[in-house]
């Protein structure tokens, strides 16, 4: 088992596994049988369920035992399948708690090769609540990942159906969106949602596309160099007004952030791809009329236009 | 060129997006700077880049790409591929460095020439 070695290409997977416990991954429904059964019957019910190991319990369903399939062969082998198992079963059980993490069953797993561990209601108690498998790990591991993806699946439709509202809205007054500082995950957000609004609207494609780089480009700027500010785009007969406005701290020197290649980003946003100085001069090949105000008081006020 | 016929040159593996890779690219753009895919200019267009970000698919999506192939083997981040799913952007990943993918690429198109 290798889960815990290889943890530049698991990440994601350790950090699960650090933070799901046994209880989130066992299997709650347990075939166990009693010392009194014989090996006979617990061969039956392993063929039947497909399993290769059954806890032992008393009658209180505390763990007094394990079976596993290495036993049954022993008791075929030496032709005592008929006996009960109590004098032959494994008496000296490793099991785990349920409230402890992922990555403790993992090296239990490791370190005594079972195929499976009986899960215990706490440290302290030898009352049998589960079963855990490495494939149960693997399962709950795999359910988790997927829904990392799923999340952000479902929150991105939910935005494309938000415009519905949105287009009785804007025909109003300005839409207003809120970009953060240091958001950078859901910068676009607004870009994306302006995107697919504008295309309710049937306007023309490419016209959608250079508002889209606007308002991305904009954001973009607004979560890398500002506190914080918003988005607020406008329509009326034949234009589109995109105002991005932030609180501060305001541009030295608005000439030379128009050049492109000028940047004063980090190397983190580098590595997201952006921050190569390109965000203005982008804005300014997108938009038909472009106004720029800055002060290092109040703040940075963008203002450009596009023409329908 | 479709997305498919992509999928066999640089031997990709399709993360998301099996169903809609008959789709004709009208153009190919290589970068690891999303600001320069931005300022293309293009339509429909297949993008070949070495970054993971959940960015990357936003980029394609509000530039009018249709298919983000990762190269080098980099697996995107869980974020993109959601993005990418709500988008109906296929994703792909070559073992190909970019520079190799661009050359099979381009091969590929003189080859489709000559016949």
């Amino acid at each position: 088992m290798t889960i815990l070695h290889s943890r530049e290409k698991l990440t994601l997977a350790n950090e699960l596994i650090y933070e799901l416990k046994v209880k989130d991954a066992m299997t709650r429904e347990v075939i166990s049988f009693s010392a009194d059964s014989t090996f006979r019957e617990i061969q039956l019910s392993m063929k039947k369920n497909k399993i290769s190991g059954v806890p032992i319990l008393d009658e209180k369903r505390n763990i007094i035992g394990i079976v596993s399939i290495d036993n049954v062969i022993t008791a075929l082998d030496e032709n005592y399948v008929n006996d009960k198992v109590r004098d032959y079963m494994t008496k000296e059980v490793i099991t785990i708690p349920q409230n402890f993490s992922l990555v403790s069953a993992i090296k239990k797993f490791e370190k005594y090769k079972f195929g499976r561990l009986p899960v215990t209601e706490n440290a302290h108690s030898r009352k049998l609540v589960g079963i855990l498998t490495m494939g149960d790990i693997l399962n709950r591991l795999l359910l988790s990942i997927q829904s990392i993806a799923e999340q952000v699946e479902q929150k991105e439709d939910s935005n494309a159906q938000l415009s519905d509202e949105l287009i009785k809205k804007a025909q109003q007054k300005p839409l207003r969106f809120e970009v953060k500082k240091a958001d950078f995950d859901n910068a676009g957000r607004v870009a994306s949602i302006i995107r697919t609004y504008l295309q309710k609207l049937n306007i023309n494609k490419q016209i959608i596309r250079r508002v889209a780089i606007v308002c991305y480009e904009a954001e973009m700027n607004i979560s890398i160099h500002s506190l914080g500010g918003y988005i607020s785009v406008e329509l009326d007969q034949n234009n589109i007004i995109i105002t991005a406005v932030d609180y501060g701290p305001g541009i030295p020197d608005i000439e030379e952030a128009m050049k492109p290649g000028f940047t004063t980003a980090s190397e983190q946003i580098r590595a997201l791809g952006f921050g190569a100085g390109m965000g203005l001069p982008n804005i300014k090949k997108c938009a038909d009329h472009l106004e720029l105000e800055s002060s290092m008081e109040t703040g940075t006020i963008l203002k450009a236009i596009i023409h329908i | 060129m479709l997305i498919k016929e992509i999928v066999d040159i640089l031997e990709a593996e399709v993360l998301t997006g099996e169903d809609i890779l008959d789709q004709e690219i009208e153009e190919f753009e290589a970068s690891d700077l999303l600001s320069d895919v931005l300022a293309l200019g293009k339509e429909n267009f297949l993008l070949l880049t070495g970054l993971t970000t959940q960015q990357v698919v936003r980029t394609a999506e509000i530039a009018g790409g249709i298919g983000v192939v990762f190269v080098r083997g980099k697996t995107p981040e869980q974020e993109a591929i959601g993005l990418a799913r709500s988008h109906h952007i296929p994703l792909l990943i070559t073992s190909k460095s970019m520079f190799d993918a661009c050359r099979a690429i381009v091969e590929a198109m003189i080859n489709k020439e000559k016949k």
